[in-house]
């Protein structure tokens, strides 16, 4: 388990990072979100023990974080590349090998990764013949070959085509079925809400919103249920817990008092319209992000975003 | 097997399973030839005229001319006489390569200062001055007589005593070294370790920088300590670097003793002996780790290469120094300036050689000239780890040396 107390980090004249705190449990698929430069490689480099914290405590099971630790945790750097002129076995061998000394089950590792990337054939390839998302592929095998406990995955999509980010994204759930702790960070909602458990979303260096995926959406969603029907429906604005409706010539959007639940909505006009489609509108993570950075934006009224990540 | 040795040994592999390092090592012995060995072939030429050398005389009285013959072919050289009127055709022939020389004496050569002498290039100076030296004593000799002279009596007396130099720690019954010998030793030994150090160093800074701009260092550090990670560069390439070299050194030594000995070429270099080689290995490797270390150190905080090259320059002048002043301290390795060298770490390996080659110091002289050497690597080496950690994440934007000593300290927050 991971644990971040107050944790800050500033380089010359920037708060990169700002007081953060947060814990991952095991198991979980912890996703780090947040705009470029928010601090979120900065948080994950200090996690690593890579860049010092200013302040603050970085706990791993309970206790300072050490060099032996590092053999449980998989890495995959936001900024990444692999010696060039090297064959792609023998750089996952020796990545691989800097973690663990169980060499068998290494290979057994890198070739089933192998297997499923469909990169076999350039296994004896130098690294420097593979295309970019192959070498990004090579580079996801590198993190998690010596099988981790924790793996962290600093904008694992960057730069990947649909076909393999969407196999990334399936290894990265099957490897949370396998109950490794996760903590991934992106820039990209729609990764987020697709894979994460628990979300963490910071910038300018400091926490916005925390907690799982369902909470937010619940805290941050307005209550809202599109309805397409044929009928007279101006009885609806009457309906009980309708705070207000807007009409369009197709469909209609109900906005629904607080906690009233959608269920009972659905219950009142049923039979008394003929429905052709009832959708309970669910915030997606990009709106409730978006709105969320710009009120801390209008509060802050700092200037462009300038941290180093 | 610990990190360190894992990280060793992948540098060792990415270094020696190389094109140009397998280049290197083999053209490397003849580098070390054309400094060592050359110098004593082209030295001994000079004294030898080649064979089959001839040299046409014009305008010498039959007996000078006898004498000149007889003293010329005891040195090897072949002379012809030729008559005044062929002058200029004995020009053509040696102008077209078939006479070495020609020697054109006038009427009344006792008396002249000079006379003309036309060579085939004009450079071919053993030649010329052998044969100048003959006709001189030739010359004078008959001056001498002339005036009622013996010229053996006047020889005889004029022959200056000469010093015979013995070099005290070798003992009374060994002869000394002669100041050439011991000044290509120097020489040798210096252009070796320069070179290799240099080469070495900046293969690391190069590493160094490699590691950062291909991004290899965030996943190698999430593994290991940046020591480690310095530590373990420095012991892999310099395997390597001692690989090349032991081949190197049992190659010269192969080749100065076995070889060129069974090919007639003597070699008067008596300054390589086995001693001076161990003592050439243990300054090599002292030298490598700490201008290894302080490229390290230039690699984690330069931009890119040419960037290191700016930082390196300091370091260059104190390879540079020793060997500007290399005649100064062969012919003085006891001044208080050479000692000190002798003891300041970066001028250490190179200036304590060369006083061991010329006249070992006392032993704990040299104890503590590597003591100091091997501390001030191990500093640098942690301050290479310090810069590094902190240069490391900093890149695109230009450092000065000031700013990478502040990251020094903040390096220790760890």
């Amino acid at each position: 388990m991971i644990e971040l107390k107050n944790v800050s980090k500033s380089f010359t004249g920037l708060q990169a990072v700002d007081g953060v705190s947060f814990r991952t449990r095991p198991g979980e698929i912890f996703g780090l979100i947040g705009p470029n430069g928010a601090g979120k490689s900065t948080t994950i480099r200090m996690i690593m023990n890579i860049l010092a914290p200013d302040s603050g405590e970085i706990l791993f099971d309970g206790r300072p974080i050490g060099e032996k630790d590092k053999e449980r945790i998989g890495y995959l750097p936001e900024e990444r590349g692999l010696y060039k002129k090297v064959k792609v076995n023998e750089v996952l061998r020796y990545l691989g090998s800097l973690k663990t000394d169980d060499r068998a089950a290494l290979q057994k590792n890198i070739d089933s990764w192998l297997e499923k990337f469909s990169l076999v054939e350039w296994k004896d390839k130098p690294v420097e013949a593979l295309s970019k998302g192959m070498s990004q592929k090579v580079q996801f095998i590198a993190a998690v070959a010596h099988d981790p406990e924790i793996i962290f995955f600093d904008e694992p999509f960057s730069g990947l085509d649909p076909v393999s980010s969407d196999l990334l994204k399936d290894s990265i759930l099957d490897l949370g079925r396998q109950g490794k702790t996760i903590l991934f960070s992106t820039h990209i909602m729609d990764h987020a809400e697709k894979i994460c458990d628990q979300i963490f979303l910071i910038n300018r260096g400091k926490e916005l919103l925390s907690g799982s995926l369902e909470e937010i959406k619940a805290r941050h969603g307005r209550n809202v249920v599109t309805l397409e029907f044929s009928g007279d429906g101006r009885f609806i604005r009457d309906l009980p817990g309708v705070e207000q409706t807007m009409d369009y010539p197709r469909y209609c959007e109900v906005q629904l008092v607080e906690g009233y639940s959608p269920d009972l909505l659905l219950k009142d006009i049923c039979g008394r319209l003929s429905l052709r489609k009832f959708e309970v509108e669910a915030p997606s993570l990009h709106k409730i992000f978006i709105g969320m950075v710009k009120d801390s934006e209008n509060l802050t009224k700092g200037g462009p975003h300038d941290q180093a990540s | 097997m610990t990190r360190l040795l894992k990280v060793a040994r992948q540098e060792f592999r990415m270094t020696a399973a190389n094109k140009a390092f397998v280049i290197i090592t083999l053209l490397g012995p003849f580098l070390l030839l054309a400094v060592t060995v050359l110098p004593t072939l082209l030295a001994q030429r000079e004294d030898g005229i080649r064979e089959g050398t001839s040299v046409a005389v014009v305008g010498l009285e039959d007996n000078h001319w006898t004498a000149l013959k007889e003293a010329a072919g005891a040195a090897g050289l072949s002379l012809r006489q030729g008559n005044p009127g062929d002058a200029e055709a004995l020009k053509e022939e040696v102008r077209q390569g078939h006479l070495n020389g020609l020697l054109l004496l006038p009427e009344n050569y006792l008396e002249a200062d000079s006379f003309p002498y036309y060579s085939e290039t004009g450079t071919d100076i053993a030649l010329s001055q052998t044969l100048e030296g003959l006709t001189a004593r030739i010359i004078t000799a008959e001056r001498m007589a002339r005036e009622g002279l013996d010229p053996s009596i006047i020889e005889n007396l004029s022959r200056p005593p000469r010093f015979r130099v013995l070099k005290a720690s070798s003992g009374d019954a060994e002869e000394g070294q002669d100041f050439l010998s011991i000044m290509l030793t120097c020489i040798a030994f210096m252009m070796l370790i320069y070179m290799t150090v240099l080469l070495y160093g900046q293969m690391i800074g190069r590493s160094v920088i490699k590691e950062k701009s291909s991004k290899t260092v965030e996943i190698i550090l999430s593994s290991v300590t940046p020591g480690d990670m310095m530590f373990g560069k420095l012991l892999g390439i310099g395997l390597a670097g001692i690989i090349q070299y032991t081949f190197w050194i049992t190659l010269a030594l192969a080749l100065s003793r076995l070889i060129l000995p069974g090919l007639g070429v003597e070699t008067t270099i008596s300054g390589v002996t086995p001693s001076n080689m161990a003592y050439l290995g243990l300054f090599f490797v002292l030298a490598y780790f700490l201008y290894s270390g302080c490229y390290a150190a230039i690699g984690s905080g330069a931009e890119d290469e040419q960037h290191m090259g700016q930082l390196g320059m300091p370091l260059l002048l104190f390879l540079i120094v020793p060997m500007v002043m290399i005649s100064s301290i062969v012919m003085n390795p006891g001044s208080p300036f050479t000692v000190g060298l002798s003891f300041f770490p970066m001028t250490a390996p190179l200036v304590m050689l060369m006083r061991i080659i010329i006249a070992p110091p006392p032993w704990w002289q040299i104890l503590l000239s590597i003591i100091l050497i091997a501390v001030t690597t191990l500093l640098v080496v942690a301050a290479a780890a310090r810069i590094f950690r902190v240069g490391i994440l900093m890149t695109g934007k230009r450092h000065t040396l000031k700013e990478m000593l502040r990251w020094m300290r903040y390096g220790e927050k760890r």
